[in-house]
């Protein structure tokens, strides 16, 4: 297991590598850098443009731009935003709590229906809740998160005004210090009668929007799982026991079936990170997704630069804690059967 | 009645009561764009930034709300001395500084703010200049490191500012944003604490809200000043809510999460105007986009030929087709929200003939091959530079101009055509301080130069000396008439086909009363209520 543990994680260094580049190269080829954006049409002397590319380092070439960025990296620095002035790292860990709060319900959305319901059509197969569920999620799958956003928003906020538009919580009501950075908890933590279910309240749209891609993933996974395992003889002895179906099915059958819906889990929240991105845009929430739109268009280099290494940290460990708890799971992978 | 029950009776009508009054506070929430950079109008340059921030602080001059026009601010009144070159401020007794959260002020406002103020963006050796990065851009730009020689305190109440040359546009520049007046006292302390940064982030000024809270790229909440010199607010709380896309402010607006929205999207324009619940404002914005010529190459050194060109163009069915309701034809280089504007100036007609006619008076042969440059972004003042492009090019193709479009990434455009690279051009510009000179000074001579703002290479005596005398002016009725001649000289000498000034939109809910939208880009509350 520990031999295994290390050639997993030996293999992330190449990624974290790879990663430093292109987020670097990637950032540049974008047209404008961060004092062309500044100076609009106004102009600027050419002594003031001189002296912001040397505090920002654009006059170095860029060779020298990228050793100097992966050395700061290497001792942690993450560098510090040339629009707020603030650390990178301290901006990210502000904002993050509200991205996996997001991220979190969306995954629970996704996990708690999408299981029951690609479950479901296995066993149905051929029936017409089986071809209707696999028809919604292709459709769910396919849909630009964009016009799904505002497209519920349209409905369930405008028509029906069931719930708010956007943000976190009704700011005219509620007011109390953040603790935690999870409005979830901080609202309960406030002691403040309606705080809580205000937050939910301003939740549900963004965690279904962001949810909706990997519920239809995990349905169809699940499905196509579940038929292969129900064929299995130990279902059929399971059954021939004389087993009630839901002992069969779900005891049997859904747990091993579950064993390759963990990895595409765990895949899922890479998705779920692009997917905050545009969730929190239209939802105006405050996380680093938002924060990471607002670096582009500023072109903060550093902010954009840190804030992706720092999301792709996190997916790549996410990846490779799955990795081992699949192995765990399946001993089969560790031992690289 | 027992002393136990009575305490808890009337504690239990103290608690109604201020439940009713928090019931009753009236809080208003400003949809915002995006989110401030800091809360330091000196460190920022976008009105998004300085929206965050502006109603923590006052300046020495102010613009009165809903106009160009300078009124006192902090200092009561001002005079001019030394033939203009040397400005006194007398300040306004018993302000009060704003309490945040970690600092209570224990003084009045007095001269030791106003120098802090403008010493901490003047001199690099100030102990506040580099705190925050130092990037007090705005100062820069508008040359007051150059214009100010030096601040003098000559009592608590008195401000000397000595200029290096008399310069009238100066005191518009004291009523923008950066020079906001901050607390030396707060300073102080922070530097006593050992956290200067502070300053920037939890702002102290004397405008009539006080900083609360703000929790990134979410909300800023302000709250009225009881002791605010002109008085409380009628709005209790201001909140900021930061929503970047316009059709869920919209949204926000229609559900009532938001009191004010600007930047709404065109198209969603009409149902706006439609809807009884809402209330549409809106004003030209301080910009002009045009289409210029470089009047170093020939032909357009030939006044008939910048006038044939500008004949050729059918304008209007540029703003019908390009700006829909979003802008207004432009005849003069200035918007009409500001001074001095010239309405007497007729625009060119839109006339094929008589272009043609001209051409050939001017002795020009058929077809003609000019490059005609559009720009590659989107501005405030023009929504699509590249149809826009391909409309001239139609146009102009009817008077037998052969016109090529060309672009650039937008740095690359920018220099290229300053550098006089253009035989024509598109451009634009916004205005800082609603003073005239901000605009005029784009046709200057001084501006003709490699890297200069003036891409015509127009350079007239004339109206050069119209620019300088009206700098250094300091009255205003002779500045105004002296630009009014300027802009009629702009006009015989064809210098720019003026397109168009955009039109700024704001969209409220209809409770909102004593709003007034600025032609400077600025949400300004103080003066606002809630029916």
């Amino acid at each position: 297991m520990i031999r295994f543990l290390f050639r997993r994680i030996a293999l992330t260094l190449p990624t974290f590598v790879a990663l430093m580049f292109v987020t670097f190269v990637a950032i540049r080829l974008v047209p404008g850098d961060p004092v062309e954006v500044r100076v609009g049409e106004h102009g600027i002397s050419p002594e003031r443009l001189a002296e912001f590319r040397h505090q920002l380092g654009l006059d170095q070439p860029v060779w020298k731009q990228f050793f100097d960025y992966v050395w700061r990296l290497l001792h942690g620095d993450f560098g510090t935003s040339v629009v707020t002035n603030q650390k990178v790292l301290t901006e990210f860990f502000t904002l993050f709590p509200a991205t996996l709060e997001l991220a979190f319900c969306a995954l629970i959305f996704a996990v708690g229906i999408g299981i029951p319901a690609g479950a479901i059509a296995a066993v149905k197969r051929g029936s017409t809740y089986d071809h209707t569920l696999m028809g919604m999620s292709l459709t769910g799958y396919s849909m630009p998160i964009f016009w799904w956003g505002l497209l519920l928003v349209m409905f369930f906020s405008e028509r029906l005004g069931w719930t708010p538009v956007s943000g976190r919580i009704d700011l005219i009501q509620y007011y109390f210090e953040p603790v935690t950075g999870f409005m979830l908890i901080d609202a309960l933590l406030s002691d403040q009668p309606g705080a809580f279910w205000s937050a939910l309240s301003h939740l549900a749209l963004p965690a279904i929007v962001l949810g909706t891609i990997p519920l239809a993933i995990i349905a169809r996974m699940t499905r196509s799982s579940m038929l292969e395992v129900l064929n299995e003889d130990y279902v059929r002895t399971a059954r021939a026991k004389g087993l009630p179906p839901w002992r069969v099915i779900g005891l049997h059958a859904l747990r091993n079936a579950l064993i390759p819906v963990i990895t595409i889990i765990g895949l899922q929240v890479g998705g779920l990170m692009g997917g905050a991105v545009l969730t929190e845009y239209i939802f105006a929430w405050p996380g680093v997704g938002h924060w990471l739109i607002d670096a582009i268009s500023r072109r903060d280099y550093p902010a954009l630069q840190g804030g992706i290494m720092l999301i792709s940290s996190i997916v790549i460990i996410v990846n490779l804690f799955v990795d081992v708890l699949y192995g765990t799971v399946n001993p089969r992978i560790r031992h690289g059967r | 009645m027992k002393p136990g029950l009575l305490m808890t009776t009337l504690g239990m009508a103290m608690a109604m009561c201020l439940a009713a009054g928090a019931a009753n506070a009236k809080a208003l929430v400003y949809c915002l764009e995006g989110s401030p950079e800091n809360f330091n109008p000196a460190l920022t340059t976008t009105n998004t930034s300085l929206d965050a921030s502006r109603h923590v602080f006052d300046q020495l001059v102010e613009f009165e709300r809903g106009t160009t026009n300078l009124i006192p601010g902090l200092a009561e009144s001002w005079e001019f001395s030394d033939g203009g070159k040397t400005v006194t401020f007398h300040l306004r007794k018993g302000v009060k500084f704003g309490a945040v959260k970690d600092f209570t002020p224990t003084r009045d406002f007095n001269a030791d703010d106003v120098l802090f103020s403008f010493n901490r963006q003047l001199k690099a050796d100030h102990p506040y200049h580099m705190v925050t990065g130092g990037k007090f851009d705005t100062f820069n730009d508008m040359d007051m490191g150059k214009i100010i020689q030096s601040i003098e305190k000559k009592d608590d109440y008195t401000v000397v500012f000595h200029l290096s040359e008399p310069n009238a546009p100066f005191m518009a520049n004291l009523a923008m944003d950066f020079a906001s007046i901050g607390s030396a006292e707060y300073a102080d302390a922070l530097t006593k604490k050992g956290t200067p940064e502070v300053i920037d982030q939890v702002p102290v000024g004397t405008g009539p809200y006080s900083f609360v809270a703000y929790q990134k790229d979410t909300v800023i909440r302000f709250k009225a000043r009881p002791d605010y010199f002109r008085g409380k607010p009628a709005i209790d709380d201001y909140i900021i809510s930061i929503v970047p896309d316009p059709t869920v402010r919209f949204a926000k607006l229609k559900a009532g999460e938001c009191t004010l929205m600007g930047f709404p999207r065109p198209s969603d324009l009409p149902e706006m105007e439609k809807d009884k619940n809402l209330q549409v404002m809106h004003q030209a914005g301080l910009n002009v986009a045009y289409w210029t010529f470089n009047e170093q190459k020939k032909p357009f050194d030939d006044v008939r030929v910048r006038r044939a060109l500008i004949m050729a163009i059918d304008k209007a069915a540029i703003i019908r087709d390009v700006y829909g309701n979003t802008g207004q034809a432009a005849k003069n280089p200035i918007p009409p929200t500001i001074w001095s504007y010239n309405d007497d100036v007729k625009d060119y007609p839109y006339d094929t003939e008589k272009a043609k006619a001209l051409l050939k008076e001017a002795g020009v042969t058929t077809p003609l091959d000019i490059d005609l440059w559009y720009m590659p972004v989107q501005r405030p003042y023009n929504p699509n530079p590249k149809r826009i492009g391909e409309m001239m090019q139609a146009d102009l193709s009817k008077i037998g101009v052969n016109a090529k479009l060309v672009t650039y990434e937008w740095g690359e455009y920018r220099k290229r055509l300053q550098q006089g690279e253009a035989m024509t051009g598109q451009l634009g510009w916004t205005g800082d301080n609603g003073d005239p000179d901000n605009f005029f000074f784009l046709l200057g001579c001084n501006a003709a130069r490699d890297g200069g703002q003036n891409i015509a290479r127009f350079c007239d005596n004339g109206y050069e000396g119209m620019l300088q005398k009206a700098r250094q002016s300091t009255d205003k009725e002779e500045r105004a008439q002296l630009y009014e001649q300027m802009q009629t000289i702009a006009h015989d000498q064809a210098v720019w086909f003026t397109i168009a000034h955009s039109v700024v939109y704001e969209i409220a809910k209809a409770n909102l009363t004593g709003y007034k939208i600025s032609p400077l880009g600025r949400h300004e509350f103080a003066g606002a209520d809630l029916k």
